[in-house]
């Protein structure tokens, strides 16, 4: 049986080989003459050289009178063709001669059985003994020729390239094609010639008797015969299929199917051949691990479990029966294993050869006896490498994650597994998946990071894996890029929202390429060039230019405030002169030339104090401008004293006028049309003087007035108010008299004689008060950085919204320089106004509070004075709604005005598109935090935008 | 001439016409801490006296001792913690057959690590990391595991018994001895595992990672926010925060940075009294410490840039805003025995939302200034890594 079956198989392929090949295959010496003459550099190009299978075959033939089976034969012969003329040959010919004489007589008939008894595999195979894996021609064609291989690679310790002598018999030219494909390695090359040089030499030892077996065999199966009429089953090798007939098996060849299987094959063979340059097909195919293959069905398994289930499978079956109907030999159930292409020696993915199980015993059994004494180290290094790179029995893994679904009766009816979200009916499937590498990576991904799976890098993982990474690569770029670009309000109002523009940006190493971008370089510059500009910093200029006074409202009131400085100096010079015409005279002439210079100082436009004592005077008037200057530094006291004193000879009455209030300071706003000048007195003013002041004024008005000006002034005396009101029917000038003495206790001796006449003292000392605000405000407050604008822009609320009137202008500036000193830093205006909020908002002004400390003052004065309660809550109050209405992107609440569009930039460069994302609104209540909260403030300023247009 | 001065100190004089910062760098908006009165006492010099402030404290040391733990609750949870640690190491050293999960470290966390713990809610918290992936299997695995083994442990001790609960952020083991304890076993993983999550498979990647947050807070606060006055204001602002609505989503590690700030920041690195802290507390957040815009406290324990009081979102930004502002001037006028829960307010009702009358005095609480808006709204398309790691415990 078995024999028949070998005979049967081989004859079979071996009639379509046949018929192939011609008969001149056995002819004579030409092949063989042929083949040296045609021999190339290599054995590639020599096969690819077209030098045809027949060629080959009859060249084998030829050459092997020594040798045994003719397909076998055929294969050294091209070898031998190709490398006779090895420099090693020699050396090979001791070791080998010494070697083959032991091996070689037993071996031929068994192996060629075996070899025999195989039908053609396409793919390449083990050979399950140990180092004949080797057996290079694994893809006995028509199961012929390969024993002999196995018996040279034993010899040789080396193995044949994955030969795929795979075309099926009814097609020869294919298979010389895929022959032409395959490049052995050098060495096996060399090898296998000089074991084809050794038989030669060898001459009818015990290769005679090889021949004699072999050739009987051989002429039996290669004698031409038709097929049995058993085998009109049209049997396809590439598919492993039947066909009812032939018709339909000519369809299956034309088939697509079939052709990507044979394109497959083909594939697989040109990769065995190139397999001598780089990687093997065979090795590519069995990945790293060791893989065990059915032979039979040419189905590869990943693991013992995975091929004993294939083995029960009904797939397996149905192939076995077929073979077992076309008689064809069924190889071993035994798994071939794949192993890694190390164990070549050449690094050569090997070819297969399998034992064939039951039918093989007898050549296994052999073979191993065989082995001993040709085992040389290599042999035996490779086989401790066999074993070590078969596979650790693997152990199942996660099976918490497999439920188990249970019927009604509680037997276990099926399985889930929860990694793979895959089921199985069958425990044993349960097993083997538990096993697998899918469940294994998913259990390594899902459960424990740290697990070892073998890679099977598939050509599609490394082409996902590559395309992962490119679109990694181009994200990068664009978000680079985009980093780039953005500029001006995105940013601004990102970092506003989120603080730092790190929680968008994935953390982590930047980028190379803007490194330079680091956020720490601008800090230690401080504010770096001009501030971006907020939104809120956009809003509180745009109102702080609408509060702004126009230009004609600013002109009038300079006008009317020169032309009342000058009447005033000119009334003090009348005055003076009127006081002591005789010791004075040369004084005035001296006063009259100073007044005439251009350069001299005509009037208080610089808000200092304007002197109306000349120069002339200066060594009389010396100690007086030392008093004023004293009286205005809030140390009136002993130094006015002292002043009085020595000017006590004949000092001026008026000694000089100072703008105070909103015009010193600057802050008036659109439509203030009220004034305030200082007139500083060398004694108490009294009512008399006021008097004296309101009546003669005018004249002294009409008298600066330039020539072409026709304003009418009218002067009014206000004695409640320490006061003469200069008005030019518009603006109003408050002109209140004082004098730094009325600093000083009211009892002090002769000084009480006309208290009487004297203005009131509060007015007078309120008057002083103001010269020293001023004199504050121009030397602290209006030197920080939107000060002014920001006390302006409260003077504005304090006026428009009650709760804040009660606040006074004093305090609230006091408040405003406080906020912005302790800033330690120069604000944006936006920053300054939510400043202020902040520090009214969090309690500044409540009653536990520190209160506001007069600087001008010599005590501990509050600013804020008496305050009522309710008044500072309520203050409180409005400042923590208005912070948090400013936070919340509606400044223009608190400023009661239009909100301004969002701003374009032109500089932003190329933006993104920006995507809708409409579905996410929705659900935004139920993400508090993380990408929800993202999404949200862009909403949010969306909104505030949105709003802002309408 | 006015206007001459009204301008003055806008210029930059040396930069003229150089309008780009030096580097092409988007402009960086820089944030402003808020106005803090104890860092600001330069510019506003106190100009009267300074109010007797006694009441206060003694209220604030009062509510204090109360919202301390009783020592049988301290020494039940303490007892548990022990036990747990004790399982939980075992597991880490020699895990045995127990094959569920592979823990790789166990920490002790939050308000029990830190001696924060308030009376009646007697949690302790440990973080658990495992070397696997926190799947919901592994973690009933440990829970499991725990139970048998406390359980077990517990048996030979003759102390009762212990019950585990899973949930979504680990489980919760709960003693039922005479004074009941509860240890919150929160689980994580290694850091390199985070982006191995997959939401259906694993714990959320949110909580994980607030769970190792948790672990870098406990370092922080050790190192930094040992003094016990810290501790004091932690407990009584987190006593206000959890009565009063508007301050409810503050979590833990806000109220930790407010408190540690309050206490420790100020000009002499002295600590403050616990009064002057506990008002500051209040009107720093008052003045907008957590709103948006502003610098706010910067979270030690996050890479640079983060504020730690983005985790709430911006209606909850303004709702704590405005509730402090109100309990700010409820303080004000002397209501601090309501505000610190001394006594309860016309039955319990919330006082940062009720109008108050005090002395004749109307103290009114605000409306919210955030608007939620119904028109869609431009986002930036923003793949899966917009989740930075560690959002506040």
């Amino acid at each position: 049986m078995m024999a028949a079956n070998n005979y049967f198989g081989f004859t079979h392929g071996g009639t379509q080989y046949g018929a192939a090949t011609a008969g001149a295959a056995y002819g004579g010496q030409t092949g063989y003459a042929v083949a040296p003459a045609a021999t190339a550099a290599t054995y590639g190009t020599q096969r690819a050289a077209a030098t045809g299978y027949d060629t080959a075959y009859q060249a084998a033939a030829a050459t092997q009178d020594v040798y045994a089976a003719a397909a076998h034969a055929h294969a050294h012969a091209a070898v031998a063709a190709a490398s006779a003329y090895d420099a090693s040959k020699s050396a090979y010919y001791q070791q080998a001669a010494a070697a083959y004489p032991a091996a070689a007589p037993p071996q031929p008939q068994p192996t060629y059985d075996a070899a025999a008894a195989k039908p053609a595999y396409s793919t390449p195979a083990t050979y399950t003994q140990g180092g004949a894996r080797a057996g290079g021609g694994a893809k006995a064609y028509g199961g012929v020729y390969t024993h002999t291989h196995s018996h040279t690679a034993t010899t040789a310790a080396a193995s044949y390239p994955a030969q795929p002598y795979t075309a099926p018999a009814a097609q020869p030219p294919k298979q010389s094609a895929n022959r032409g494909n395959t490049a052995y390695d050098t060495a096996l090359y060399n090898a296998a010639t000089m074991y084809v040089a050794q038989q030669n030499k060898t001459g009818g030892g015990g290769g005679w008797k090889n021949y004699n077996k072999g050739g009987v065999g051989a002429g039996q199966q290669r004698r031409p015969k038709p097929p049995p009429k058993a085998q009109q089953l049209h049997y396809c090798d590439v598919c492993r299929i039947s066909c009812a007939g032939p018709q339909t098996y000519k369809e299956h060849l034309e088939g697509q199917k079939h052709k990507k299987k044979e394109a497959a094959v083909k594939l697989a063979a040109a990769g065995g051949g190139a397999g001598g340059a780089g990687g093997g097909g065979g090795a590519g195919r069995a990945g790293g691990g060791a893989a065990l293959r059915c032979e039979l069905c040419d189905v590869t398994c990943t693991g013992a479990d995975a091929y004993a289930a294939h083995v029960r499978g009904i797939k397996h079956q149905k192939v076995v029966k077929l073979h077992t109907m076309l008689g064809k030999p069924i190889p071993s159930t035994e798994p071939t294993k794949l192993g890694g292409a190390k164990k070549t020696v050449a690094g050569t993915p090997k070819i297969a050869f399998v034992a064939s199980g039951g039918l093989s015993t007898v050549a296994s059994t052999s073979t191993k006896e065989q082995k001993p004494p040709q085992g040389d180290k290599d042999k035996e290094g490779d086989e401790k490498e066999d074993e070590g790179e078969t596979e650790p029995e693997v152990q199942p893994v996660g099976q918490d994650y497999i439920e188990e679904i249970r019927g009604d009766d509680g037997k276990a009816l099926s399985f889930n597994c929860k990694l793979c979200d895959c089921k199985f009916n069958d425990p044993n499937a349960k097993e083997m998946h538990m096993k697998g590498r899918r469940h294994r990576l998913q259990y390594k991904k899902k459960v424990q990071p740290d697990l070892e799976v073998k890679v099977k890098p598939s050509m599609h993982q490394r082409k996902l894996a590559e395309a992962k990474a490119q679109r990694l690569l181009v994200r990068d770029e664009i978000w680079a890029r985009r980093r780039m670009h953005e500029q001006g309000m995105e940013e601004e109002e990102r970092g506003y929202w989120e603080g730092g523009m790190e929680p968008w940006w994935p953390r982590g190493p930047l980028p190379p390429h803007h490194h330079h971008h680091h956020h720490g370089m601008g800090v230690p510059y401080g504010p770096v060039g001009r501030r971006p500009e907020t939104s809120d910093d956009r809003h509180v200029v745009a109102k702080h230019a609408e509060i702004y006074p126009p230009e004609q409202q600013l002109q009038d009131i300079q006008r009317v405030v020169s032309h009342t400085e000058k009447a005033l100096k000119s009334l003090s010079d009348a005055l003076a002169d009127h006081a002591r015409p005789k010791a004075q005279a040369g004084n005035k002439a001296q006063n009259d030339k100073k007044d005439d210079k251009p350069e001299g100082k005509e009037d208080g436009r610089d808000n200092q104090l304007f002197s109306f004592v000349g120069e002339g005077e200066a060594a009389a008037g010396g100690a007086e401008g030392a008093a004023a200057a004293a009286a205005g530094a809030g140390t009136a006291g002993t130094a006015g004293t002292a002043g009085t004193a020595a000017a006590a000879g004949g000092p001026r009455a008026l000694k000089g006028v100072m703008r105070v209030g909103l015009l010193a300071k600057g802050l008036l706003l659109r439509g203030d049309r009220d004034v305030r000048l200082v007139v500083l007195c060398h004694d108490r003013p009294t009512v008399t003087l006021l008097k004296r002041v309101a009546t003669d004024l005018p004249a002294h008005l009409a008298k600066v007035k330039a020539p072409g000006d026709d304003t009418k002034y009218k002067v009014e005396l206000l004695p409640a108010e320490g006061a003469v009101q200069v008005s030019d029917g518009s603006i109003n000038v408050l002109v209140s008299l004082t004098s730094a003495v009325m600093r000083e206790p009211a009892e002090g001796g002769d000084i009480k004689r006309d208290d009487k006449d004297v203005l009131p003292r509060q007015k007078c000392l309120d008057a002083l008060a103001a010269l020293r605000h001023a004199k504050w405000f121009q030397a602290r407050a209006a030197s920080l950085q939107s000060c002014v604008i920001i006390i302006r822009i409260m003077r504005d609320l304090c006026r428009r919204i009650p709760n804040w009137t009660p606040l006074n202008p004093y305090a609230m500036e006091l408040l405003v320089s406080g906020v912005m000193q302790s800033a330690g830093a120069a604000l944006s205006p936006g920053e300054a106004l939510r400043r202020v909020m902040e520090a009214v908002g969090g309690g500044l002004l409540l009653d536990h509070g520190p209160g506001l400390r007069d600087p001008c003052e010599k005590e501990l004065v509050d600013a804020l004075g008496n305050l009522p309660p309710q008044k500072r809550e309520d203050l409180t109050a409005s400042a923590q709604q208005f912070l948090r209405q400013i936070a919340f992107r509606q400044i223009h609440k608190v400023l009661d005005m239009e909100p301004l569009p969002k701003l374009k930039h032109a500089t932003g460069g190329w933006k993104f598109p920006r995507k809708r994302r409409r579905s996410n609104t929705d659900t935004e209540g139920d993400q508090p935090n993380g990408e929800g909260k993202v999404v949200k403030t862009e909403e949010k300023m969306d909104a505030s935008e949105n709003s802002a247009k309408k | 001439m006015v206007r001459g001065a009204g301008r003055g100190g806008r210029g930059m004089p040396g930069r003229g016409g150089m309008g780009r910062p030096p580097f092409n760098r988007p402009r960086v908006l820089m944030l402003r801490p808020p106005f803090d009165l104890i860092l600001a006492e330069p510019a506003f010099p106190r100009c009267k006296p300074a109010p007797d402030d006694s009441a206060l404290t003694q209220a604030l040391l009062k509510r204090h001792a109360e919202l301390c733990p009783t020592p049988a609750e301290q020494s039940a949870v303490l007892s548990l913690v022990t036990k747990l640690q004790t399982v939980l190491d075992n597991l880490v050293v020699a895990p045995g057959d127990f094959a569920a999960c592979q823990l790789e470290e166990v920490r002790q966390v939050g308000s029990y690590k830190k001696g924060t713990m308030m009376a009646g809610k007697n949690v302790a918290d440990i973080v658990v990391i495992m070397k696997t992936l926190p799947t919901k299997e592994a973690v009933e695995g440990l829970s499991n595991k725990v139970n048998e083994e406390l359980n077990k442990l517990m048996r030979a001790e003759g102390a009762g018994s212990v019950s585990c609960g899973c949930h979504e952020r680990g489980f919760t083991v709960t003693s039922s001895g005479a004074a009941s304890a509860a240890v919150r076993v929160l689980v994580t993983t290694l850091h390199q595992n985070l982006r191995k999550l997959e939401p259906e498979v694993h714990l959320d990647y949110k909580v994980i990672s607030s769970h190792l947050a948790a672990i870098r807070h406990s370092r922080w606060f050790e190192e930094n926010a040992h003094h016990s006055s810290i501790k004091v204001l932690i407990r009584l602002l987190r006593d206000m925060c959890a009565r009063h609505s508007g301050l409810e989503p503050l979590t833990p590690w806000m109220i930790d940075l407010l408190a540690h700030h309050c206490i420790m920041n100020n000009p002499a690195r002295q600590a403050l009294p616990i009064n002057v802290a506990f008002r500051r507390a209040l009107s720093l957040v008052a003045g907008g410490l957590f709103l948006p815009g502003c610098a706010g406290l910067p979270d030690p324990c996050e890479a640079a840039h983060a504020r730690a009081h983005t985790a709430l979102d911006l209606a909850a930004q303004d709702a704590a805003a405005a509730t402090a502002q109100t309990l700010l001037r409820v303080v004000a006028r002397g209501g601090h025995r309501y505000v610190l829960g001394l006594q309860a307010f016309e039955g319990g009702k919330d006082i940062s939302t009720e109008i108050t009358v005090w002395d004749g005095v109307v103290v009114s609480p605000l409306a919210p200034a955030y608007q939620e808006t119904p028109e869609p709204m431009d986002t930036d398309d923003k793949d899966d890594e917009g989740v930075q790691d560690g959002v506040a415990a």
